[in-house]
């Protein structure tokens, strides 16, 4: 989850957000090499006191800031390019499960194997136990056994929604009428948040996502327990 | 006059300010990949109906598409599940999936 001051991007729970991760941090660098060269720039321009005011010819200069600036944007573009391939690769998920997204609350359907349907609100900040974080705590969270790869079908009951969940790199439009398709997969178990990530009417802010990954034999309890 | 045709003056151009040609390079380079994508996504994309009834897949073991509607009516069911959909195959191994649904 989100804590407070934070800068960067959460820790990477899938082995795709792990890469975005590592992608960030290498666009972020070339961001700020290039920002600081210019501010240089900037500063010894304005210090100094050499002046030149007849028209000037700079072919040499003119070669090298055209080929580094494109030399760079590739450097960027292909691991961009290898990630977006990534994750949209082939990858056999063992489970399937679909959530729709209501004003102002998501639903989960677990329907492989039994009938489990739920509903997942937002508890009150009024009702919070102590340690339970405000606006992003929820009644039933979504349970889902870790390390296994799981396919999220996702749609809307009214309007437009957007289940993201930002620990693993997660975020699929939830359209009514149309049925968007992500594949999740944790490395690692625990708590995971998110919120809804499309304006959906006034209590948008207030219908965050968990899931709960666990073991597959807590998950088998846990969904017998539930139908 | 001999030299003021667009190429002589193309070439005049060039030698005043030969730091266009990297720029040229890389604008076509750019455009060129673009096009070329575009042509594999009007020629080879399954969703798509562009060329005449193409029978056979290509050499490269490629999807196919078809402009004609009568031959080749969905070309989306021709794909194999070794036929590679997408550009850039990261680690999927086109070669060792299984076909898992029925044939009709």
């Amino acid at each position: 989850m989100a804590y407070p001051f934070q800068l960067g991007l959460q820790d990477a729970t899938s082995p795709i957000m792990e890469e975005l991760l590592h992608f960030h941090d290498h666009a972020l660098m070339i961001v700020f090499l290039i920002s600081s060269l210019v501010l240089y720039i900037i500063s010894l321009m304005l210090t100094t006191k050499l002046t030149h005011t007849s028209t000037m010819d700079a072919q040499e200069v003119e070669t090298v800031w055209t080929i580094l600036p494109a030399i760079i944007l590739i450097l960027i573009a292909l691991p961009s390019l290898r990630i977006l391939y990534m994750m949209d690769e082939i990858n056999n998920p063992s489970l399937t499960v679909k959530t729709m997204g209501h004003q102002w609350y998501w639903s989960y359907e677990y329907t492989d194997y039994e009938d489990l349907n739920f509903d997942s609100y937002m508890i009150p900040t009024q009702e919070l136990k102590p340690g339970e974080l405000r606006l992003l705590e929820v009644d039933n969270r979504v349970v889902l056994p870790m390390e296994m790869t799981i396919r999220m079908l996702i749609s809307s009951e009214d309007v437009l929604h957007s289940w993201a969940v930002p620990s693993l790199g997660l975020k699929t439009d939830a359209i009514p009428g149309r049925l968007n398709q992500t594949t999740l997969m944790a490395m690692r178990p625990g708590l995971y948040y998110g919120q809804c990530s499309e304006i959906c009417g006034s209590n948008h802010s207030f219908m965050p996502i968990v899931l709960e990954m666990v073991p597959l034999s807590y998950f088998e309890t846990w969904s017998a327990l539930m139908v | 006059m001999a030299g003021t045709g667009p190429g002589a003056r193309f070439y005049r151009q060039i030698k005043r300010h030969p730091a266009l040609i990297p720029m040229i390079g890389f604008i076509g380079l750019g455009m060129g990949s673009a096009a070329l994508y575009l042509l594999r996504l009007a020629l080879l994309s399954p969703d798509v109906w562009v060329l005449a009834s193409r029978e056979q897949p290509l050499t490269v073991p490629l999807p196919l598409c078809s402009w004609d509607r009568k031959n080749n009516p969905e070309p989306w069911n021709r794909l194999s599940p070794n036929d590679q959909y997408k550009f850039l195959a990261v680690s999927t191994d086109y070669k060792k999936l299984k076909k898992d649904r029925p044939d009709f």
